[in-house]
Formats: C-alpha cells, structure tokens, sequence
C-alpha cells in the first residue's frame, strides 16, 4: 500500500532499499521523487527513464494487489496530467512527456485477479513485478523480477506532433508582446555582474 | 512617487541589519494610516496564464499569506480549460483564504465577479483585506474599454532577461489599457537581494524610458526548494515551512500588498 501510516515500520528502509535497486537493474530508473501526494495517497518512488519515461513505483501491501492496480493507473493518470507543470518547476527533471508515464507495481506475489487485470491494460501504462526483501546484515536488499508483459508491442504514443512551445509562461509570442527592437535589447541584456542562474532542482521532492 | 527595491528592502533584510526598531509593521506602527471602513476591498490583478503553475502557485501562496495576517484574502481566477489543476479546491483553505471560481470569458464580466466578491467579503468582519484576481494574460492585449479591473496589478518577474521583457510587456499592455494603473513587480527566482534590485533597476529604468512611469517594488521572493516542494505537495509554503526563507519573504510580500490595499487602492 502507499499510505505511509498504515505501513510496516520498515517502509522507509525499503524505499531506500527500492532505491538503490531500481538504480542498478539493466535500465536504470533515476528516483527524482519519494512519496508524492497523487490524488488522494502517496506514490512511493517517482523515477525517470534513460529515455525519459516516467515511472510511479508502488509497493502493494500482500494481499491488497488489486487495490495496487487500480491505484496505480490513478497516479498514472493524475502525474500524466501534471507531468509538464512539474517541468515549469524542474526543466532539468528528465522526463518527456512524450515518452509516457507508467505504473510499476511491486509485490512479493499476485494474485489471479491482479494478474488479469493487469493484463487487460497496455503494458505502457502499468508493469508488474515481483520483489523481495532481505536482510543482508544490518542492510535491507531488494530484488526485482518484471513479470512479462502481457502487451508484447508496446507502441510508444505518437500522437500529432507538438505545437511550438510558447516563448513566454504567460503563454504571449514575441509577436505578442509589441515591444520595440531597443526595448527589448534593453532588457534581454545579461544584468551586469549576473552569475549564471540556477535552474530548477532536478530532485524535486 | 515612483517606489523602487531599495525602499521596501527593511521588509526583506535580517532585523540585524535593518533594525529591529525600523522593521516596518503595517499593523503595528504607530504612523500607520488610520483603519477605514470600506464598501468593497481593494482588488489586485494578477496576470497568470492558464498553465502557468508557478505564478498560479505564488499567486494562491500570497493569498494565503495575507489570511495568515489576519486579513480577508480571496483569490478569484477563470475557470478556463485545464486551469483547475493549479489550484485547489474551490471555497475557504487554510487559515481562511478562500478561493473562488468565476465563469467570466472576458475582463469586464471577471470584474465584475471580483468586484461582487470585494463586496461581500468587505462586509464580514475582519481587519481588511484584499481580493487577488488573475487575469489571463492574453486578455490584456484587448483593446476593449473593460480596464476596470486593471487599477492596480501586481506582475511575478525573474531576473532572466526573457521574463523580464515579458513583464515589461505586461505592464505596457497595463498601462496602454490603464494610464493610471498601478503596476507593482515582485521578483522571484533569486538568490540574493542584489539580483533582485538589478533586476527591478532594469525593469523600472525602461519602463520610465519608454512608458513614461515606472512600477513600483512589491519586494522579492527568494529561490528556495521549499517553494517548489510546496507546489508539487499543494500545500502553502507558510504553512508547510513557515520559517523557510521563502516563506518569510512571502509574508513580506503580503505586507506590502496589504499596507498599499489599506492606503491608496481602496474602491
């Protein structure tokens, strides 16, 4: 489950454990982002593809994989519908939108329903995978096994392409703005002294 | 008189290094202007673009800030297509700020809905107050006769020489619809006063080059995590990390906005 307050003691320690797991597998996830409040619950970890992929971990609580399922194609649609207000916040993040976001559900086991129900959805949007924990001294291990996809192919979303982003946040052209050549030289010019500026964090959470 | 950075700074500066005695206290001072009683609270215009989270997010952080200090704060913003993933839910948030839809399309019937809600919220009791409306940038560009709304904005520039045209733009398209607007910038995204002052500095100096008026200085937010943790959790940062620097600026902004809502904007 992904509510921290009804959770084992350890859920941090697994996190961390998750962490590095998932960062170490054949396509690394780089985690930007733990426990982010999604519509109503957490998600656990939030991590980004080498291509850009968004992907929202899940630790589902035995027994409760189902619940898991659904709630994972809830934060999938809740994130899809803010992945590019995140990146007004985090231009560094990482993530593409175009490259899609996905559930990851984690369970030491799933059970039948979980199991069609997940299958019934496009691999893109949800995965399933086993994973165990185990102490390995005063170290908690993580081992993650993706269960095969149900969707073979799955077709990356091509859509229409984009339109030009706009030039300004209020969404205004350099057409719109009316400015005048000396005007606007006056302004674009660096600020004397001016020390690059920072971006936006990547880790936003 | 034309109000820079460097004369709201005491607000932004450690106590030690503006002075504790000199600290500006709108509530408290004993040169603050006498409370009146007003038909209609003051409303602030706030050009915010539909997908603009990070000035919706400011914009819905003052307002709260305001309510913290003990003032009726309502923020009115159109709802427009996608629009409402910025905000919260509408109704009274946090420490009473409340937030409130309006189906306006333009900036006449907008005003109108501000102006119902100044109303209103100036007959409850409370120690004043100020209603934040924000106005889809494009709608500025109209060359209707519907500027009411427009007597007193308040626009959220970065140091970065883009924003900084940008906002220029605004406050031409402000001041074209609105001779006597009162166009107030806060900078935000910055690390230390000095970019903020030379910032503004720039702003203000083209802006009275070309447009014959300079905005006055609503203060500075200073870039910290918190504010970006605050928006992604939806929660505001004075309440989620009160004793952040950001948050502190922030209230500072609220200050400012309040103290000029108390003087000089009242309908």
């Amino acid at each position: 489950m992904s509510e921290g307050a009804a959770r084992e003691p350890d859920a941090d320690a697994q996190r961390r454990a998750l962490r590095r797991a998932l960062g170490a597998g054949r396509t690394p996830l780089r985690i930007v982002a733990e426990r982010v409040l999604g519509a109503e619950t957490r998600i656990d970890l939030v991590a980004i593809t080498p291509d850009g992929e968004t992907r929202l971990v899940l630790i589902a609580e035995p027994g409760r994989e189902v619940e898991a399922v659904a709630r994972g194609l809830a934060h999938r649609a809740f994130v899809e519908a803010r992945l590019a207000d995140w990146l007004q916040l985090a231009p560094d993040l990482g993530a593409r939108p175009e490259a899609g976001v996905r559930a990851l559900v984690l369970a030491p086991a799933f059970g039948a329903e979980a199991l069609a129900a997940a299958a019934a959805i496009p691999a893109r949007r949800i995965e399933l995978a086993f994973c165990r924990f185990e102490r390995v001294g005063p170290e908690l291990r993580a081992s993650i096994q993706p269960i095969g996809a149900t969707d073979p192919a799955p077709t990356p979303s091509v859509g229409p392409p984009e339109p030009p982003a706009a030039r300004f946040r209020t969404g205004l052209s350099d057409a719109d703005l009316g400015v005048s050549v000396e005007e606007q030289s006056a302004l674009e010019a660096p600020l004397p002294r001016e020390s690059p500026r920072r971006s936006a964090p990547t880790e936003i959470l | 008189m034309a109000r820079g950075l460097g004369d709201v700074l005491h607000y932004f500066l450690p106590d030690e290094i503006a002075g504790a005695g000199e600290r500006a206290s709108w509530r408290t001072a004993a040169g603050s202007p006498p409370r009146l009683e007003a038909a209609a609270l003051p409303i602030v215009a706030l050009p915010v673009a539909e997908r603009d989270v990070v000035r919706a997010a400011l914009a819905w952080n003052l307002t709260v800030e305001i309510a913290r200090l003990g003032a009726s704060a309502s923020l009115l913003a159109p709802k427009l297509g996608d629009g409402s993933l910025l905000w919260p839910e509408p109704g009274r948030g946090p420490v009473g700020a409340e937030l409130v839809h309006s189906p306006a399309l333009d900036l006449g019937s907008l005003y109108r809905d501000a102006a119902d809600v100044a109303v209103q919220r100036a007959a409850e009791p409370c120690d004043g107050g100020v209603v934040v409306a924000c106005v889809p940038p494009h709608w500025l560009r109209s060359s209707a006769d519907d500027a009411a709304l427009l007597r007193w904005a308040l626009l959220f520039a970065t140091p970065d020489g883009r924003d900084l045209l940008e906002t220029y733009a605004l406050t031409k398209f402000l001041l074209r619809r609105r001779p006597d607007a009162k166009v107030g910038i806060t900078i935000h995204g910055v690390r230390r006063i000095a970019e903020a002052e030379r910032a503004f500095e720039r702003l203000a100096g083209v802006a009275a080059r070309h447009l014959g008026r300079a905005p006055r200085s609503y203060g500075l937010l200073v870039d910290d995590l918190h504010v970006y943790r605050a928006i992604v959790a939806r929660r505001p940062i004075g309440l989620e990390h009160p004793q952040s620097p950001a948050a502190k600026a922030l209230r500072d902004v609220a200050r400012l906005v309040l103290a000029d809502a108390r003087t000089e904007n009242r309908v």
